[in-house]
């Protein structure tokens, strides 16, 4: 790769200056938290409370013979154990969450406790509420269970092979997607050369600190209540059909969330709280242990992906043949999904006009798979990304050359011939972060030097043909304070405080004043889910909407009460003020996005008696005047048609966010440990609500990815759990990586507020792409699977000794 | 999942310990219970008994004597790795200490502990080995010290009787110069178990003569082992390079690793021998 | 005798307790209404258990309560309170070394272990001493940061400032309440 990269000058952007919108302010939800104050789903207790615990298949493909809970039921104080039996009709329903008036997938459901079949190692067959926890797990001792092992099958190919054991329907295929764009066989007859590599990722744990935890009870009218750790409340309605109850007679408070990253998408524990409290008509909690949040939660999909690349001489590429073969597990959840985002970015955020992407995701008795951090992006990126580099090196061509030539921009289309609309700055982050790598670190014999990067691209905000949508309530009270109501789940990511900050910027009022009530299905207008990265741009447009007609009754009033025309009032630090038309032409906008500066100008031109007003008076007289203070908003995302079945042609997704990740790597040739030695990020974040926050996602992710590259591997034998604790699955510590830089461009061009795009997802994608590109570069030869293991490591270092290196300067 | 049940003894001098361990065979002695009740969770054993150790104020701490080392069995991992002593007279054990578990494992667990939970990939074990501690046991019956090498029998297994409790562990004083080293490669940087692990100490005069060579591992046996031909390799030769190849090639043979989930026996037989080599060449250069 | 009696300083609020003998620390606290001390794996692999035992940071889910009998522990809402919050604490929300929160109280505890022993450590002190608190959230580089700015904080602030009294608490004269960890 060449030694100096100069970063590419940014195109002309517009930002607006802005007060408390794109400053690093402490999270609304920070204090809280330090100091131990915030209460998780598993710190709730009620009185009578009993605890319960799941009892779970011991294996993975068999036959109950026999389900016995007699004596689990006759133990003094169980207060009760319900098995399949019990509930015939419970299913739980797999299909997107959270979503409304669409008919679900036939036969997509799983049984919420298994009754005769089982398909996964840890599959729930019987739930048992006692008065203590201890009693519940001696239950769960005397449960007798006679199961028959059944032939099972744990690898996708063999999956699809005509003669093995059924999982899923008639052919194990839960989802199949094609995607077909201009012409491939006349792509590939263009072009001078075809590179084919088949890339294979692993399953992964999401491994957040805090496991699947709840409290259920009855209220007094009777209404199920749960209180819980979940990205999604609208799965009230998952478990009223569960149940057989009416939507409104269920209702879902989330807490804050210690940790999701997709896998509290899912329905965890609420069903099974549900079932125990209705039946019980006493309060149960259910806290899950790591070993069970192990088993009984989605892992990330194992994919194999194979590229067919024909490119011309030139390092343009003519054609792209992709197929994918992902491993849903014992039952679908969001792997049709996954699948399609995979699939539709398959040739990531390059232009390829001649196209062709045939992808399956087949059932096995494996843990089941489902939404992760990227959705099935980061599958995608690892392998066009390495392909990439195996073409650059095939061409003898310098890779970030190659992607140059190729880059998507604006006003280009996606493999589904979706037009890119916003900035595509994939060349303006790959090189910030190129360049920000250095010095290359000088090399030994047995400690090989090698540098990577990866350009990636992942949507923001859910598939459009879902119409999706979400609600925000803002208001102001009498003494000039904020209130939001939203029912956003919180899980970490700031999406609380974004929607704080930005009512903050809309009413001029600092930040301390603002209060957010998060997270009741039956209080907080709905929100929709905190997944697909789409809170800040589909809540916090909903907030941006409502708080902008408070603004209006404000500004109204105030401008009446200064004898002063709406448009010259300015709203900033909790007080109306006369925005003086000489000094807001002059004004440079970096002093005026400071809140010091911009009193300073206004007290400086006017005489502050006469020309400002508190918003405490201002809303005063706005109420008694009859006018709005406060607004419920609905937004809406762009509504599409679904793909056209025959080419999967159209549009999927609101937007996109482009970024890259470089990484500098030391490979030991005689063990194959691979120390990470600098990382650098660079997104286009399009506005940055708080840059501090936006940090932390980059920093964030990239270390889960770096962790996906290196390190992290839920093994699955014969479908068992080989790695059923944090002793055996590792996740990074602090130790284990250095910080990655993060460089933050922002375009203003998103769809979220003030030009805001998503970077939860996003963050993570390029990380492991860049690592394996980097430990190709030290070796000269590619470990085409996830995670670079020292063995694998090792094994290329072996192959590498015979493979005379490229020229540093090609 | 709750701990099990069981009855909690807790001795307040040794007397007391032993004599509980002489009348109640089928309780197990508790000191950091960083492993015990990891196992006791995970339902790998469900002793009747514990045996708290921690109120035995006799087992902790370090004290030098004449000939050696002593130190209470009930002494932490975080107490040794501060340790003034141990850093001076055994800092091989200190750098084995220093990648042991986690900072908050190392506040609990104790080096009794490790040596009677018998683990393959016994952190401290190594050390032991290479700077030829001796384990001290005491019973009604006695007391008896054995040294580190015959110490381990396999898995969890040791020579420790039922009614035996170690009190402390010796570290003989070393006469002349010694070099050491310590590698040890695990999954992850903190707190992982050990894939391999190696600890050589190395008696070099000053013409470059190794006078005696302990080569111990981890990690790659059922039992923490000392590699008697890689020390015979060394021992009273020259120290050089072909040595050195020599002894790694030993030690590597010598092992009998597993696969497992972490690592296959293959790369844990490779990796030993890459580990012994460096180890060598860094203790040469102490040595010298 | 599976009942044990025993006397836990928690926050500097003493407690005479039967405890089952197989009770662990970490479940005897969260039973008192500790629940800032959080439960992620029960196996010591995680580090959110984190309280200071006498001063150390340990997981008091490989702790019995028995064990800690007679022992001074401290959490990490003995530290200070949102009104009066230890500047470590404070660090932590400001250097946005916080998400998802659930890891916070073991980090902060194990950074106040680290800053009563080493009150400038460096980068690679910080991170050996975190090294056992896992964080899935923040990749940790804001969390050493704040760590950090904590030691800045405390060096500047010279004398340790006295401890919060939490609600419901007396601060009696011949006993008198500081910050946790700091117990006499």
């Amino acid at each position: 790769m060449s030694p100096c990269v100069t970063p590419k000058p940014l195109p002309p952007h517009d930002l607006p200056p802005l007060k408390q919108v794109g400053k690093p302010l402490r999270r609304v939800d920070a204090l809280a938290k330090a100091v131990g104050s915030t209460v998780y789903a598993g710190d709730y207790a009620m009185p009578h409370m009993l605890h319960a615990k799941v009892f779970r298949s011991p294996i993975a493909s068999g036959r109950i013979v026999r389900l016995d809970v007699a004596k689990a039921r006759a133990l003094a104080g169980v207060a009760c154990v319900l098995t399949g039996a019990d509930l015939p009709d419970a299913k739980l329903a797999t299909d997107m969450p959270g979503q409304t008036g669409r008919a679900a997938r036939t036969g997509s459901d799983a049984p919420v406790l298994a009754t005769d079949v089982v398909r996964f190692h840890g599959e729930p067959i019987a739930l048992v509420a006692a008065e203590t926890l201890e009693l519940a797990e001696r239950a769960l001792g005397l449960i007798d269970l006679q199961i028959e092992p059944t032939p099972g099958v744990f690898c996708p190919q063999k999956a699809l092979e005509p003669d093995a054991p059924k999982v899923y329907g008639d052919d194990n295929v839960v989802a199949r997607w094609h995607v077909e764009k201009g012409d491939v066989a006349k792509g590939m007859a263009d072009a001078d050369l075809v590179v084919e590599n088949t890339f294979e990722m692993p399953f992964v744990e999401h491994a957040y600190l805090e496991p699947e935890a709840g409290v259920a009870w009855l209220d007094e009218g009777d209404v199920i209540t749960i209180r819980v750790c979940t990205q999604v409340v609208e799965h009230f309605r998952t478990v009223a059909k569960a149940l057989g109850l009416p939507q409104n007679k269920v209702r879902v408070i989330g807490t804050m969330v210690g940790g999701g990253f997709g896998s509290k998408e899912d329905v965890t524990v609420e069903i099974f709280l549900a079932l125990l409290a209705r039946a019980t008509r006493r309060p149960v909690k259910l806290v899950y242990t790591r070993e069970e949040s192990f088993l009984a939660s989605a892992k990330r999909h194992p994919f194999k992906i194979t590229h067919r690349t024909g490119v011309r001489r030139t390092g343009r590429i003519t054609a792209a043949e992709i197929t994918m073969l992902a491993d849903s597990g014992a039952y679908p959840y969001l792997s049709p999904y996954v699948l399609l985002y995979a699939t539709a970015m398959a040739t990531g955020p390059y232009r390829i006009d001649n196209v062709r992407i045939d992808s399956v995701a087949a059932a096995t008795n494996q843990p089941f798979t489902s939404a992760f951090r990227g959705f099935g992006g980061p599958q995608a990126a690892l392998a066009y990304e390495s392909q990439m580099d195996e073409i650059a090196k095939a061409l003898i061509l310098d890779p970030l050359e190659l992607r140059r030539i190729n880059y998507l921009k604006t006003g280009e289309t996606t493999a589904t011939g979706q037009t890119i609309r916003s900035a595509a700055w994939s060349e303006e982050c790959a090189t910030r972060a190129l360049a920000a790598l250095g010095e290359k670190t000088p090399e030994t014999s047995t400690r090989k030097i090698g540098r990577g990067f990866a350009s990636t691209f992942q949507s923001y905000g859910r598939i459009t043909w879902f119409h999706d949508t979400s609600r925000a309530w803002v208001g102001m009270e009498m003494d000039g304070t904020v209130v939001i109501r939203c029912g956003v789940p919180d899980i970490g990511a700031g999406q609380a405080n974004s929607l704080c900050q930005i009512a903050a910027e809309v009413l001029g009022v600092p930040l301390e004043r603002v209060s957010i009530y998060a997270t009741d299905s039956a209080l907080t207008p709905l929100a929709g889910t905190s997944t697909a990265t789409r809170q800040l741009y589909m809540s916090g447009n909903a907030v941006l909407q409502a708080a902008g007609v408070v603004r209006a009754s404000l500004v109204q009033k105030a401008a009446e009460m200064l004898g002063v025309e709406p448009g010259e009032v300015e709203l900033e630090n909790g007080e109306a003020v006369v925005r003086s038309p000489l000094s807001a032409a002059t004004r440079p906008s970096a002093l005026s996005s400071s809140l010091e500066e911009g009193d300073r100008t206004a007290s400086a031109s006017s005489g502050p008696s006469t020309k400002r007003i508190a918003l405490s008076e201002v809303a005063a007289k706005a109420a008694a005047g009859g006018l709005p203070l406060a607004h419920l908003a609905q937004f809406n995302a762009p509504f599409t048609d679904g793909l056209d079945p025959e080419t999967g042609q159209g549009d999927i997704w609101p937007d996109f966010t482009f970024g890259a990740q470089a990484v500098e790597v030391a490979v030991d040739v005689e063990t194959g440990e691979v120390e990470l030695l600098k990382s650098v990020a660079c997104h286009d974040v399009g506005r940055a609500i708080n840059p501090a926050a936006a940090r932390g996602q980059i920093a964030g992710g990239s270390h889960q990815g770096l962790g996906y590259a290196l390190m992290e591997e839920y093994v699955v034998k014969d479908g068992m759990t080989q790695t059923p604790t944090l002793a055996e699955y590792l996740i990074p510590t602090a130790v284990d990586f250095p910080d990655t830089q993060v460089i933050l461009l922002e375009s203003g061009t998103g769809v979220g507020p003030f030009g805001a795009k998503g970077i939860g997802e996003p963050a993570l994608t390029p990380a492991a792409p860049a690592v394996a590109n980097a430990v190709a570069d030290a070796l000269g030869v590619r470990v085409f699977s996830l995670p670079l293991t020292r063995e694998k490591v090792l094994a290329a270092a072996d192959a590498g000794k015979n493979v005379k290196r490229p020229d540093p300067n090609w | 999942m709750t701990l099990p049940r069981f009855e909690l003894l807790q001795p307040a001098s040794v007397g007391e310990a032993v004599e509980l361990l002489a009348s109640r065979p089928e309780a197990i002695s508790l000191a950091g219970g960083t492993a015990l009740l990891v196992d006791l969770r995970s339902r790998r054993t469900a002793p009747p008994a514990l045996i708290d150790l921690g109120r035995i104020g006799d087992l902790r701490g370090v004290t030098q004597g004449a000939n050696e080392i002593s130190i209470g069995a009930m002494t932490t991992i975080a107490e040794l790795l501060n340790h003034p002593m141990i850093k001076e007279r055994a800092p091989l054990l200190a750098q084995a200490c220093a990648t042991f578990g986690s900072p908050l494992v190392r506040n609990r667990a104790t080096i009794g502990g490790n040596v009677v939970h018998a683990s393959p990939a016994a952190e401290l074990a190594p050390a032991l080995l290479a700077l030829d501690a001796s384990i001290e046991f005491k019973s009604v019956r006695g007391r008896r010290l054995v040294r580190a090498v015959d110490v381990w029998k396999g898995p969890g297994k040791t020579t420790r009787k039922a009614d035996e409790l170690v009190t402390s562990i010796r570290i003989p004083h070393a006469a002349g110069r010694w070099g050491h080293a310590w590698r040890k490669l695990g999954l992850r940087k903190a707190d992982a178990i050990a894939v391999a692990s190696v600890a050589v100490r190395l008696s070099l005069r000053d013409d470059g003569t190794c006078d005696e060579a302990r080569i111990a591992l981890g990690a790659v046996a059922p039992t923490p082992l000392r590699v008697a031909k890689a020390e015979a390799a060394l021992a009273g030769k020259a120290f050089a390079d072909e040595r050195v190849l020599e002894a790694a090639k030993a030690a590597a043979d010598a092992c009998s690793p597993i696969d497992d989930v972490r690592a296959s026996a293959a790369y844990r037989r490779r990796v030993v021998g890459v580990l012994v080599r460096r180890a060598l060449a860094e203790a040469g250069l102490g040595g010298r | 005798m599976t009942e044990k009696k025993i006397t836990l300083r928690v926050n500097g609020r003493t407690h005479e307790l039967s405890v089952a003998a197989n009770a662990s620390l970490l479940e005897t606290l969260r039973a008192l209404g500790h629940v800032d001390v959080k439960s992620g794996c029960d196996k010591g692999d995680c580090g959110a258990c984190t309280v200071l035992l006498d001063g150390k940071a340990v997981p008091s889910c490989l702790v019995l309560a028995a064990q800690a009998d007679g022992a001074t522990i401290t959490t990490v809402s003995g530290l200070g309170t949102a009104e009066h919050p230890h500047p470590i604490q404070e660090a932590f929300a400001d250097a946005g070394a916080i998400q998802c929160g659930f890891c916070t109280p073991g980090l902060i505890l194990s950074t106040k272990a680290l800053l009563d022993a080493n009150p400038d450590p460096t980068e690679a002190e910080i991170r050996e001493a975190i090294s056992g608190n896992l964080c899935r959230c923040t990749g940790y580089a804001q969390i050493v940061e704040a760590v950090r700015l904590a030691a800045e904080r405390l060096a500047s602030e010279g004398v340790a400032r006295p401890g919060a009294i939490l609600p419901g608490e007396v601060a009696r004269a011949d006993q008198p309440i500081r910050r946790g960890g700091e117990m006499p």
